[in-house]
Parts: C-alpha cells; sequence; structure tokens
C-alpha cells in the first residue's frame, strides 16, 4: 500500500511542477495524511476486500492527482500569499508610496522580523556550533551515532519553526508540515537519510549565518529606527525635557533653528528605514526559502 | 452530450469554490474538538450528496487557506499509525465570519430559489 500512496504522491509532485516548493510540499503532506488514513480505516472495515479494489475507492473519493493539484493551484490564487491585501492595487502618488511602509503589514513585519534575528540567530548559532561539535565529538563513542542523529533531527524541527516565523513576518509561503519519514525505516536509515540529504546542511549553514545576520539587521535597520525616531523626538526632549541628543557616545544640544530640520530629516528616515527593511526582508524570505526548503 | 457534461462539471466546480469554506467553517463550529483532515472527510461522507459533487481532496487546500485568514487554527500531533496529523479548529474570528457568510448564504438561496421557483411555475 505504502508503494501505491508513494507513486500516487509522484504523480501529484509532477502535477504541481511549476508552483511552490513549499505548496508542493504540504500537499504532499496532506494527500499522505488522508491517504494512508483512509485505506488503514477501509481496510480494517473490509478485510476481505481486494486491496486494489480498496485503493481505488479511496482515491475515487479523494480526486485524482490532476484533480488535486488543480484545487490546490486554484486555493493558492484566490488566497494569494499571506498578508497581501485582497484589494487590487492602483498606482499611488510618490509621497504616499514613499510613506506607504508606515502602514504596510508587511513593512512592519519585516522590521519586526530584523529586530527578532539577532535573537532567534544567536540560538540557532549556538545550537549549531555547540550541537555539532558536541556531536562530531561523540562520534568517537559508542553513544555518538544517536546522538549525532538526535542533533541532525533537531535541525529539521529548527528548519520548520523559523519557517513559520519567516512565512509569518515576511510574507513568504514555507511549508507547514515536516516531510513525512516512514515510520516502518529503521532509526540508522533515518540518520543515514538525513545526512546524505543536502537540506540537512543547508539548513546547518543558514542557522550559523544567521548569527551575523541578525548582529547586521539588528545594528542597521533597528539603529536607523532608533535614530529616526530620536530625530522625531528632539524639538520635544531638548526643549520640553532638556535632554541633549545623543549620537555615537556624544552628546549635544542642537541649536533651535536646526531642530525643525532635524526633526524632518527624522520623519524622513522612518519611512526609509521600513523601506529598507522591507527590501531586506524579501531579500531574505527568498534566501530562507532557498535554504530550508527541499527542491 | 459531452459538451453538456463538461458545462456541469464546470458550474459544479464554481458553485464548490464558493461552498467548500462554508461548509468547512460550519463543520469546525460544530465539533466539540479540533478535527484532522480525514475526521472532517468522514463528516461529509455522512451529508448526503455531498461525495459526488466534490473530490475530498480539494477540501485540504481550502482548510490551508482558512488557517492562513486566521478563521481557523492548527496544530500537528504525532499519529502512531502513520504520517502526523493537522487538527484543526475554528477561531473566534472564524465564528464572527461563518455568522455573515451564513446570512449571505440565506440571502443567496432564497433569490435563486425564487428565480427558479418562477421559471418553474411559468
Amino acid at each position: 500500500m505504502d508503494k501505491q500512496i508513494d507513486e500516487y504522491l509522484g504523480r501529484l509532485k509532477n502535477e504541481l511542477k511549476g508552483c511552490d516548493r513549499s505548496l508542493i510540499q504540504d500537499a504532499l503532506a496532506d494527500a499522505r495524511e488522508h491517504l494512508s488514513t483512509a485505506l488503514d480505516n477501509a481496510l480494517k472495515k473490509a478485510p476481505g476486500l481486494k486491496q486494489q479494489e480498496v485503493w481505488q475507492s479511496v482515491v475515487d473519493k479523494f480526486g485524482t492527482a490532476g484533480e488535486v493539484a488543480s484545487a490546490y493551484r486554484e486555493a493558492e490564487v484566490r488566497l494569494g500569499s499571506p498578508l497581501t491585501s485582497i484589494w487590487p492595487s492602483r498606482p499611488k502618488p510618490v509621497l504616499s508610496r514613499f510613506l506607504g511602509p508606515l502602514a504596510d503589514a508587511r513593512a512592519w513585519g519585516a522590521f519586526i522580523y530584523a529586530l527578532l534575528s539577532f535573537l532567534t540567530g544567536l540560538v540557532y548559532c549556538g545550537w549549531a556550533i555547540v550541537g555539532g561539535l558536541f556531536s562530531l565529538l561523540a562520534l568517537f563513542f559508542i553513544f555518538g551515532i544517536p546522538l549525532a542523529g538526535l542533533f541532525l533531527f533537531s535541525l529539521k524541527g529548527i528548519a520548520l519553526v523559523e519557517g513559520r516565523v519567516v512565512e509569518a513576518l515576511l510574507a513568504v509561503r514555507m511549508p507547514r508540515k515536516p516531510l513525512f519519514v516512514s515510520p516502518d525505516l529503521k532509526w540508522t536509515a533515518k540518520i543515514k537519510a538525513l545526512f546524505f540529504a543536502a537540506q540537512t546542511w543547508k539548513a546547518l549553514v543558514y542557522f550559523i549565518l544567521q548569527f551575523p545576520i541578525g548582529v547586521l539587521y539588528l545594528f542597521v535597520i533597528g539603529g536607523l529606527f532608533v535614530i529616526s525616531l530620536a530625530f522625531i523626538a528632539s524639538p520635544v526632549l531638548e526643549l520640553g525635557f532638556h535632554l541633549p541628543l545623543e549620537l555615537l557616545g556624544a552628546e549635544a544640544f542642537t541649536p533651535a533653528w536646526l531642530l525643525p530640520l532635524v526633526c524632518l530629516a527624522g520623519l524622513v528616515l522612518l519611512p526609509l528605514t521600513l523601506h529598507l527593511a522591507k527590501w531586506a526582508g524579501t531579500l531574505h524570505g527568498r534566501y530562507a526559502k532557498a535554504m530550508l526548503v527541499k527542491d | 452530450m459531452i459538451e453538456n457534461i463538461d458545462a456541469n462539471k464546470k458550474f459544479q466546480k464554481e458553485l464548490n469554490s464558493g461552498t467548500a469554506a462554508l461548509v468547512l467553517l460550519s463543520l469546525l463550529d460544530q465539533a466539540k474538538e479540533p478535527m484532522y483532515g480525514y475526521q472532517i472527510a468522514k463528516l461529509m461522507e455522512n451529508a448526503d450528496g455531498m461525495i459526488p459533487i466534490m473530490k475530498l481532496g480539494a477540501f485540504y487546500p481550502v482548510l490551508r487557506s482558512l488557517e492562513t485568514s486566521g478563521l481557523l487554527a492548527s496544530h500537528v500531533d504525532p499519529s502512531v499509525s502513520g504520517p502526523p496529523r493537522r487538527y484543526y479548529r475554528i477561531t473566534d474570528n472564524g465564528r464572527a465570519t461563518l455568522g455573515s457568510w451564513v446570512h449571505l448564504w440565506n440571502r443567496t438561496r432564497d433569490f435563486v430559489d425564487n428565480i427558479l421557483r418562477g421559471r418553474t411555475d411559468g
């Protein structure tokens, strides 16, 4: 029966050729979940029936690979990507386009991701380096292989979590379910498959690089954001609370005639920072998909 | 005749694309606990006339769409016998949306029924 399900999934994958990789992964996971449960139940209910007949009736109800693939394509077209507005876009004036990110969920999502990636990057990178080195050292001992296996499995789990964060904040479609591994496979075979999967090593590289990338995001995007807020608030802070503007460790009061210009600079810098965050988020989403989603 | 069958299929597909989300929201609203795809499919099998008009595989992408829209929430639990299962439940937003969709559905149904009744009466 597993062979028939695998063949069906092969046909479904073929029918979905050209679609988003995450959508294909989700469609295959859904189909596998349904077909294996439906087959299992049907065989239990009517043990006398031929397996081929049962399989045929399950597929008749579920739909052929072509029918199911077309349902996924249509649903994706109808819904579009997450956080995408359902309203048709019209050409907007320049000022509206410049200020647009202030009211754009995707820009704010990318901004939050940029700040968050410092923390997640620290955790991912720490785990990838410490866990990786520990597993490598443990390989010299008898318990080394299961430990290394656990480490590789953890990478798969973290990749799924990071995928959810990327989808929620950067609006890039990522897998919602891990790739299925048959429970009948021995654990040694599962570890072997993980070891030889390019995806495992790509995910490891992604996690290690996530820390320096997170630091860069925090300093550039977070820094620009703080500067823009400080500039905007400078008239109130300096005139109202007698707090000097502090930049790179140096404190200074701005001449009163310059304050409106500083405030204006802040008002320009804030949407620019969000434009930068959105652009970086788009690039990061593509990079995350290339590194964390299986071809 | 073949053309007629194709036209029927196309019309049925158009009807399904609008009603599938309503059906799924309604079933999950009535459910006492989160349900996975196959359980929802079994409920539909018990609903008269559902199976011939829509393939069960076509409901899964709608479930995912509803989840992305925030009308459903889901979590994955491992299964003893096979692949992990995704359990869906309706959210508060989903319940509110269902209420307005039911209202729209009733209006649409009454409107179509009135037109069709006129056609058969006339």
